[in-house]
């Protein structure tokens, strides 16, 4: 579909289309090669001897210019990304300036902060980084500005606007209004209501204390979710490649008979399991990695020991199988 | 056809499954008939799966032996055996053809005495996973109605999740059932969607159980009578078929029994937050300002995804094109948006094998035909003011509105309260006789369409609203000052 219009004039020349699908296949491996060399010297560039080499005291016995004056903007581009990159591993979560673009408002309230959250996930990998952009609003009525919500890519599932309640009070802002609304003259009467209520207590806004429970929530969700995969791959249930070892994956007898392990949603913190002879069940995961309760039903009714087996133990989630497996041993 | 007369006696149980709706119905074959021969092979085929063979089993020999009619007369011969019936329909699908003799064998041969609620319901399903803008969707936020908001957060431990109803799909159809029995005769049917994160229930009204006649059977694929919920997973949201704006509107009739199919959808759209409901665990719902026809749109917009709060402008950061991970070394100066994209949350391979070439491919058309778009407007090189623009349009539309994350609104209303004239003071003064603007924006892609305007220079990017750039994500605003009014719509 690279050239469509000759596609659709010309006859499907079968020597044309030959030399088309080689041409295509050319360039798709220049285009692989080039981001390879572009990935190779920017790794090269960032790497710790060079920039250590840039940083080191000039030596003014052997030249008259120092290293420092003579390398490229890149290298320092290079080095600078590096340094951010270092911190976004060390610390998770990272503030940025950003302007919103839109006209509407003064400058000073087009100014965002920006809140970058990277989480760190199974096979050494980083998710897409989450953002908050928080707006610095003038509190009706007084001089102080006090931070709100205003944008997010925070998953439905986590009650931002319950934790920015919590942590970010805003006078005259209710739970659940996650967005920051103006010429709201309808909950005027409502408002001010609040706005004496809050101001009896009147609560300092916890930045960090925000960021640390949201990052908390999001950590602990993608940790649910790789414990899950965790279970499956040692099921063999997966069908993406196994990040496991091979000997770690369970052989079919010890599998207990379970033939289906998922979580129902996307906010994986319930599991569903099914077992072969029809038995299923299903549990709720902690945020802590901890399986709270559980519950099996087979075709007799509850299987409590089984239960038991899975809360049971520290009730980890991770050794959720082998706790299984000895219980069979230990029944048969 | 003889079925056993049976004593009819009024229940507010609901419709069951195994209804049977005649085969010579004619609205019946025409709603069938909206599928593709395709689409009605794979449901013959799923209807003759054996977990539902039990509950709409095909005609079979053994019927017929007690069946007067002359079986000679009749083109399609019954089968022995549901083998046989099977075999047929893979016949058909092996042999090109046309759709009416799919048809014709579904209603005239193989369910010859009649097609089931259920059958239908799947059809009708499964006709919207093939034509996913088949139907206006509204978007509704579930709220909680509680206490809870007072408490203070001194546990250790808070719990942060969003009030996400959890309810087993059985028991909340229970529930609706018991909610609008005494009101609403209706036939269930959830089914998962086979392409989106989605879980649909259709809801076939019929009519109140105090309207005792019978039914004549066109009105079963009345699809006015029909209303679809669909629950996304993991966000407190739903969305419905029916277009009515909020849950809370007073009835406008309350002293005659209203039993049109109209206000029947609306009593049955007020049940369902009910039936959502638990002790200590009220819902309601709430407009969202947004109704557009694709699902995928309503996903994005309103969905579990990282796009439901960060649009237009912050498009950029949820798809996080940015920057990339904190392992790549590049700077995210220069790597390109389609990069960021489509490495997602994998670190950068080195070694690129053939099946990201595809993927390379993909990104190298994309690049190829947005470079077609610049030549349009100056040949080979832009020139400066049109590079210009297009920064900043990429500025204020971030991805959305792109090909790569495609998010349609079908339509945009929009209502301006500002006075039409440009000078600002004043602005007070004239409250009494204010004019108000509505805009609709309709077509297959508004955003899409108005970014290319910006691109084309008609619109000036720096100075739009933000409202026009989907930055909002709705379909439906109230604008004054540039800015969206809350509670609108």
């Amino acid at each position: 579909m690279v050239f469509p219009a000759r596609d659709a004039s010309a006859s499907p020349d079968p020597h044309e289309q030959q030399l088309d699908t080689d041409i295509q296949s050319i360039r798709a491996e220049i285009r692989t090669l080039q981001r390879r060399k572009r990935f190779l010297t920017s790794s090269l560039l960032s790497s710790d001897s060079i920039q250590k080499l840039i940083r080191k005291p000039p030596q003014p016995l052997l030249s008259s210019t120092t290293i420092a004056d003579e390398v490229s903007p890149l290298v320092r581009a290079a080095g600078k990304h590096s340094d951010s990159n270092h911190h976004r591993i060390a610390f998770g979560t990272t503030a940025f300036p950003f302007k919103d673009p839109s006209p509407a408002g003064s400058a000073e309230s087009s100014s965002l902060l920006g809140v970058r959250i990277d989480v760190c996930v199974r096979g050494g990998r980083f998710a897409k980084p989450y953002y908050v952009l928080l707006k610095s609003e003038r509190v009706r009525g007084e001089k102080e500005r006090r931070l709100r919500v205003h944008r997010h890519t925070v998953p439905a599932f986590i009650d931002i606007a319950r934790v920015e309640g919590a942590y970010l009070s805003f006078p005259g802002s209710r739970k659940g209004q996650g967005q920051s609304q103006e010429g709201d003259s309808d909950d005027e009467a409502e408002n001010s209501e609040v706005l004496k209520g809050a101001r009896k207590n009147r609560r300092k806004q916890d930045l960090r204390g925000f960021v640390r429970e949201l990052r908390r929530e999001l950590v602990a969700w993608h940790l649910r979710g790789d414990a899950i995969e965790l279970l499956r791959e040692k099921l063999g249930l997966s069908e993406d490649e196994a990040q496991i070892d091979p000997a770690e994956r369970l052989s079919p007898e010890a599998r207990g008979g379970i033939v289906a392990l998922a979580a129902t949603a996307v906010e994986a913190r319930y599991v569903r399991l099914e077992w072969e002879n029809g038995r299923v069940g299903r549990f709720k995961l902690s945020n802590a990695g901890i399986v709270e309760r559980a519950v099996v039903i087979g075709d007799d009714g509850r299987d409590k020991p089984m239960e038991d087996a899975m809360t049971g133990g520290g009730g980890r989630v991770e050794t959720l199988l082998e706790r299984l497996r000895e219980r069979a041993s230990v029944a048969a | 056809m003889a079925r056993a007369k049976t004593l009819r006696a009024p229940t507010t149980a609901s419709l069951p499954n195994n209804l049977r709706i005649p085969s010579t119905t004619p609205s019946l074959a025409k709603s069938l008939g909206k599928h593709s021969r395709q689409a009605l092979l794979d449901l013959a085929l799923l209807w003759l799966d054996d977990r539902n063979i039990t509950s709409f089993p095909p005609y079979l020999q053994s019927n017929a032996q007690n069946d007067t009619n002359d079986e000679e007369t009749l083109p399609y011969p019954a089968a022995e055996t549901i083998e046989d019936v099977r075999q047929a329909y893979i016949d058909l699908q092996d042999r090109k053809g046309a759709k009416r003799e799919v048809l014709e064998r579904i209603l005239e041969g193989d369910w010859r005495h009649g097609i089931t609620l259920r059958q239908l319901a799947m059809a009708d399903l499964r006709y919207m996973d093939d034509h996913p803008s088949s139907l206006r969707w509204t978007a509704l936020e579930l709220s909680r109605i509680d206490a809870r908001q007072n408490q203070p957060v001194d546990t250790s431990m808070p719990d942060w999740s969003a009030s996400i109803p959890r309810t087993q799909a059985a028991t909340f159809v229970r529930a609706l059932q018991q909610e609008i029995s005494p009101l609403v005769k209706a036939h269930f049917h959830l089914s998962r969607s086979s392409t989106l994160p989605l879980t649909f229930l259709r809801i076939f009204i019929l009519d109140t159980p105090y309207q005792a006649p019978r039914q004549t059977p066109e009105v079963f694929a009345d699809s006015s009578r029909v209303i679809y919920v669909a629950f996304p997973d993991s966000c407190p949201f739903i969305y419905t078929s029916v277009s009515t704006s909020t849950g809370s509107k007073a009835a406008p009739s309350t002293s005659s029994v209203a039993t049109d199919p109209r206000s029947l959808q609306r009593l049955v759209r007020d049940a369902v937050p009910k039936a959502l409901s638990r002790p200590h665990e009220r819902f309601t719902l709430k407009a969202t300002a947004l109704a557009a026809k694709s699902l995928p749109t309503l996903l994005a917009l309103r969905g579990p995804g990282r796009t439901t709060a960060a649009n237009g402008a912050f498009s950029i950061f949820a798809d996080a094109v940015v920057e990339g991970s904190p392992l790549d070394p590049r700077p995210s100066n220069t790597v390109s948006a389609e990069e960021h994209m489509r490495v997602d949350s994998k670190i950068v391979s080195t070694e690129d094998d053939k099946e990201n070439e595809g993927q390379a491919n993909d990104v190298g058309t994309a690049s190829k035909r947005q470079k077609a778009g610049g030549d349009s407007i100056g040949d080979g090189h832009l020139s400066p003011t049109s590079k210009k623009r297009r920064l900043a349009t990429y500025s204020r539309f971030g991805t959305a509105g792109g090909s790569h994350t495609p998010a349609p609104l079908d339509r945009l209303d929009i209502r301006l309260l500002d006075a039409p004239s440009s000078s600002n003071d004043g602005g007070d003064t004239a409250t009494a006789a204010l004019p108000t603007i509505s805009l609709t924006f309709t077509g297959s892609d508004v955003i899409g369409g108005i970014r290319k305007l910006a691109e084309l220079g008609v619109i000036d990017p720096e100075r739009m609203p933000s409202w026009m750039t989907g930055e909002e994500a709705v379909s439906m605003a109230v604008v004054r000052g540039g800015k969206r009014m809350k509670g609108s719509a």
